[in-house]
């Protein structure tokens, strides 16, 4: 995003007419072609819009969440092209505030109010998962003191167990079946060409089925590089806390388990 | 454990002699202590006499809940007890947080404490709050005590029950040559005057119990070995009036990545004013930095307050690789008796001294006899046996809820159920694991695996917004 949004603005400052040609040679995106437009059309030789966009390109949730007004309930991202423009003035003006509270239309109360979330009459939970990201990641990078006469009363489980799996569980299936797919065909092949056995053969062997076994438990749970290390971690934490404890029991010339830095 | 009693009472049929007896036996390790062990440790335990001109001898270092404890106790047991403490008007800064079995175990009157919390409220990283305490009955509560108060009136029981109290600061100690032969303490005594250096004094005693805190002296002179530990950082803050009210019975626990990456920010209210600290094990040159933030996500409630007072202390996260050698045992913060996530340590601290002094009393037949290794190693069996099991679900708790920020909201959002409200005060009131209905475990689970899944989807969501 970032990278896109300098080349833009010192082009448009040379040549406003040039822009709309710019845009749609170098990005194909539906969201940066509305953004130059719009810049295009409110080309006054201002240089607080343009100079505001490099600013706000790292920073979109902040400002849609601090424009209550403009944004609308679905939060689709070809709108909030829009949304941000307009929005420019409002954070310059916003900063000169002390602390900034985290505030959304939809947020009352202390809880989202599901009505507003609804679209063709059912809730649209994607919605809802996306807004209560953006505060959390607000709420961490701007902590706010607790208050008795707000106080904050959302409960992530009002949101049904479907909802969470065809957003997060369902694509990484998805991509691990596929891959899944793909090596065991490859494999059933090549054990085929090899060995002569056939696929029906290979699966009636106890070898081949401990191999399977094992293929499915490792895709499970090493996905990633990563992972590996991260379960070897994870064994060693786990028995740490009863090592300390029998340290007392143990021969004095063993290892000592105090103060490990971890 | 069988044979070495029945060589004890052998010795006890002969009339009595001073002199050594050279009747050493070879027990096998495997009896007196736990099967868990792997390697096999012969300890000799020698058929020990008795002393026929005078009690065991025992010095208590350290006058906190531990030493308190365990000097009654001994006192009590018939043993010559000498407590030293270096100072004896100290406010060690805590928490100041006692179980309600406390109380009852250790008889302590009513007005020692000085607030009845009976309400908690947990705030997520998202400011998400929940209440606790709904399932509590009448007559719960934890108990909010001064430690200046509390230890104060541990020692003067200790005192009435005939131990000696010295204010004194133990110095280091000479081990002995032999196996009866006793340990030389070197200390310092104060004789009442503020300000004065105090004069330098050696006693000698059959058997120590280091009682002396997360820094001990008696645990650097048994070679101990050291331990991780946590800074704990505490204000304590007076707030206008009005503002008390709301804490009148109520404490805060504040979770989240601003107020610590490993522990977590609390506001615990004292007798007339509010303790708001937080503590790290990792992250102890950012204390102040997380104090500040505790603050800040507190600012509402503790607006116009005065900081009366700063502090700050080390909490050992895990006991120390021995927590005993020879006739000297460690007991409370000195042997590393504090729970994980909770970081409780009074009541174990107290605990821990009475049951190594009653060890103490056990072994030496209420002071009549010599005591060797063996006898406290059944202290350290005994605790590792009732305690262990609390220790280890703490831990778990722990590595489980403190990692990260969606680990936290996943935990503030399981305590709002109230099977879970029910077995977190059980097993914190009355120190027991109680066993709940394995259905209500089940859907239990089932939750808190649905909570943490959902927290960890918002990050990931949280992730793909920065991007």
């Amino acid at each position: 995003m970032a990278l896109f949004s300098p080349p833009i603005s010192s082009s448009s400052l040379q040549n406003p007419n040039f822009i709309p040609k710019f845009s749609f040679s170098l990005l194909s995106s539906n969201r940066f072609s509305l953004l130059s437009v719009t810049r295009a059309s409110s080309d006054s030789g201002s240089t607080s819009p343009t100079a505001a966009v490099s600013v706000e390109a790292p920073e979109p949730v902040e400002v849609i969440v601090k424009e209550p007004p403009q944004s609308t309930p679905a939060v689709k991202k070809e709108e909030t092209a829009t949304a941000k423009n307009v929005a420019v003035e409002g954070e310059e003006m916003k900063t000169t505030e002390s602390v900034i509270k985290f505030q959304d239309a939809r947020w009352i109360n202390g809880t989202w109010d599901l009505k507003q979330f609804e679209k063709d009459g059912k809730t649209d939970w994607d919605s809802v998962i996306v807004a209560e990201a953006k505060r959390r990641k607000w709420l961490e990078e701007n902590p706010e003191t607790t208050s008795n006469d707000e106080p904050v009363l959302f409960d992530t489980s009002i949101i049904p167990w479907w909802a969470w799996i065809k957003r997060y569980h369902l694509p990484e299936a998805e991509l691990l079946n596929g891959r899944a797919a793909m090596i065991g065909f490859f494999m059933a092949y090549f054990v085929d060409s090899l060995t002569g056995v056939g696929l029906v053969d290979q699966m009636g062997n106890f070898f081949c089925k401990t191999l399977l076994f094992v293929a499915v438990a490792g895709v499970l749970f090493i996905r990633k590089n990563e992972d590996v290390d991260k379960l070897k971690n994870l064994f060693d934490e786990t028995t740490l806390y009863d090592k300390q404890w029998q340290a007392a029991w143990k021969n004095d010339d063993d290892e000592s388990l105090g103060s490990k830095k971890k | 454990m069988a044979t070495t009693v029945t060589l004890k009472s052998f010795t006890g049929l002969r009339q009595s002699s001073t002199e050594q007896t050279n009747f050493v036996s070879h027990v096998p390790s495997s009896l007196s202590l736990p099967q868990r062990r792997s390697s096999l440790r012969v300890t000799a335990s020698r058929a020990t006499p008795k002393l026929s001109n005078r009690k065991l001898r025992v010095a208590v270092i350290g006058g906190g809940p531990a030493g308190g404890a365990a000097a009654e106790t001994l006192a009590q047991g018939g043993i010559e007890t000498i407590l030293i403490e270096r100072k004896m008007d100290n406010c060690k800064p805590c928490g100041g947080a006692i179980p309600l079995c406390m109380v009852g175990e250790f008889n302590l009157p009513l007005d020692i404490i000085d607030r009845r919390v009976t309400k908690m409220k947990m705030i997520s990283p998202s400011n998400i709050a929940v209440d606790i305490g709904r399932t509590l009955k009448e007559h719960e509560y934890i108990g909010m005590v001064r430690r200046e108060v509390l230890d104060a009136y541990l020692r003067e029981r200790a005192e009435k029950s005939g131990a000696t109290v010295i204010n004194g600061l133990f110095l280091k100690m000479d081990h002995p040559e032999n196996w009866d032969s006793p340990y030389t303490l070197h200390y310092t005594e104060y004789d009442g005057k503020t300000g004065a250096t105090g004069t330098k004094k050696t006693m000698e005693v059959d058997a120590v119990i280091g009682a002396d805190g997360a820094n001990s002296r008696v645990a650097k002179s048994i070679d101990a070995g050291d331990y991780d530990y946590a800074i704990a950082f505490q204000e304590r803050i007076r707030i206008p009036d009005e503002k008390m009210t709301y804490y009148e019975d109520l404490a805060e626990m504040y979770v989240g990545d601003d107020v610590s990456p490993d522990f977590y920010g609390w506001v615990f209210p004292k007798c007339d004013h509010v303790a708001v600290g937080t503590g790290t094990v990792t992250h102890k040159g950012d204390i102040k930095k997380f104090q500040l933030a505790t603050r800040n996500r507190a600012k509402d409630k503790i607006l116009g307050g005065k900081i009366i007072r700063v502090e700050a202390h080390p909490i050992p996260e895990h006991p120390r690789p021995r927590r005993l050698s020879k006739r000297v045992a460690l007991v409370g913060d000195a042997a590393g008796y504090v729970t994980k996530c909770s970081g409780e340590g009074i009541y174990f601290a107290a605990k821990s001294g009475r049951m190594c002094a009653e060890a103490i009393v056990e072994g030496s037949q209420n002071g009549k006899k010599m005591i060797d290794e063996g006898d406290l190693r059944k202290y350290l069996e005994k605790w590792d046996k009732t305690y262990l099991p609390t220790y280890r679900v703490l831990d778990v708790l722990q590595k489980v809820f403190y990692r990260s920020n969606p680990a936290r909201e996943a935990f503030v959002e399981m305590c709002a159920d109230e099977y879970v409200q029910k077995m977190t005060f059980d097993s914190y009131l009355y120190k027991r694991v109680a066993p709940g209905s394995p259905l209500e475990d089940i859907k239990l689970a089932v939750n808190t695996i649905g909570s943490l899944v959902r927290a960890n989807a918002l990050r990931r969501e949280i992730e793909k917004l920065s991007v």
